[in-house]
């Protein structure tokens, strides 16, 4: 049984390879028009770069931004601690004058005294 | 005289919208820091007015010792004061600058060190002037003319030992389109550091004759009623 196999194995598998071969050509272009091959080969930046530059460029806007923001806080913090400053020396100064004129007043009360 | 620190004022104001301007509009980013490096026009200008502060406080209590002059009280204690806002400036924004560059806003260096420790020396100077009664004038005293001393360690704590600092010659080989950006900001900052501390003066002499004349006052009283 095995050697009647084996001949017809070898009588037909040629022929069913071969018509393998011819159905898995691709179809022929239709006349006229210019050959597009599916797949290109990269010419100039391929996708992967463009969206790895795409990423640094996303990158680089988002630390500029929170370098701006560094900047604002501490130019803010600066001026902000002059600002308080300058409030408690109004307050301070107000304070000294209620007490100067205070001071007049216990002097004129004692001088009609 | 007296309307010296209002002048001040007005002048600080006049340059102060040019700082801003120049800073974050016209100066160039810097090459490796980027845009965080602008900071420095703000930093820079406070450190050298706090330790500015920081000697003449030293050098009028020093005066005060010597003399006894209670004029010479005011200035230290004045100076003392706005020195202490700036220190408190200057160790606000380094670290703020330093996280954005360095990755982490305090590497202990030699220079971020001696800068704080100048800040508490002036921080308790005024504790003791405030607090101290008036015993403890002489240890006040000691206490600014020490931190007048640290001043100069900051400024060669750079070359003395290594740290993240630039050097001290940075602020002299600023390319000039960066220099334009500092002078205003060091003014502004300047003008307004200096009117308060000759408010601040007046009326630290305002209040010292003031509790001289409630003391005259109830002594005469006293005298008046015995």
């Amino acid at each position: 049984m095995t050697g009647m196999h084996s001949i017809i194995a070898g009588l037909v598998g040629p022929w069913i390879l071969a018509a393998g071969l011819v159905t898995a050509e691709p179809a022929a272009a239709p006349a006229g028009a210019a050959a597009q091959p599916e797949y290109a080969p990269v010419v100039g930046v391929s996708r992967e770069d463009k969206e790895k530059a795409a990423m640094l460029e996303e990158a680089v806007a988002h630390k500029v931004a929170r370098d701006y923001e560094h900047i604002v806080w501490a130019y803010g913090v600066l001026w902000g601690l002059f600002a308080l400053y300058g409030v408690y020396l109004w307050r301070r100064g107000a304070r000294l004058r209620a007490d100067v004129d205070e001071l007049r007043k216990a002097i004129d009360a004692r001088g009609k005294a | 005289m007296r309307a010296l620190p209002y002048a001040l004022f007005i002048a600080a104001a006049a340059i102060f919208p040019m700082a801003p301007v120049r800073v974050f509009l016209e100066t160039p980013n810097e090459r490796t820091m980027g845009t965080a490096f602008k900071i420095f026009f703000f930093h820079v200008p406070m450190a050298w007015i706090f330790m500015l502060l920081a000697v003449v406080c030293g050098v009028a209590a020093g005066i005060e010792l010597r003399r006894r002059s209670r004029r010479a009280a005011a200035v230290a204690r004045a100076s003392a004061e706005v020195s202490f806002l700036c220190g408190a400036g200057v160790l606000l924004t380094g670290p703020i600058w330093g996280n954005a560059t360095w990755g982490e806003p305090w590497t202990g260096d030699a220079r971020q060190m001696t800068t704080a420790l100048l800040w508490l020396v002036v921080a308790s100077y005024l504790l003791v002037r405030q607090y101290g009664g008036p015993s403890s004038r002489r240890l006040a005293a000691g206490l600014a003319i020490f931190g007048a001393v640290d001043v100069p360690i900051i400024y060669y704590a750079v070359k003395i030992w290594k740290t993240l600092h630039p050097t001290t010659d940075v602020v002299t080989t600023l390319p000039p389109s960066m220099r334009a950006a500092l002078w205003p900001a060091l003014c502004a900052l300047l003008l307004v550091s200096l009117g308060l501390v000759i408010v601040r003066t007046r009326q630290v002499a305002l209040e010292a004759d003031l509790d001289e004349a409630w003391v005259e006052l109830d002594r005469q009283a006293q005298g008046v009623t015995a």
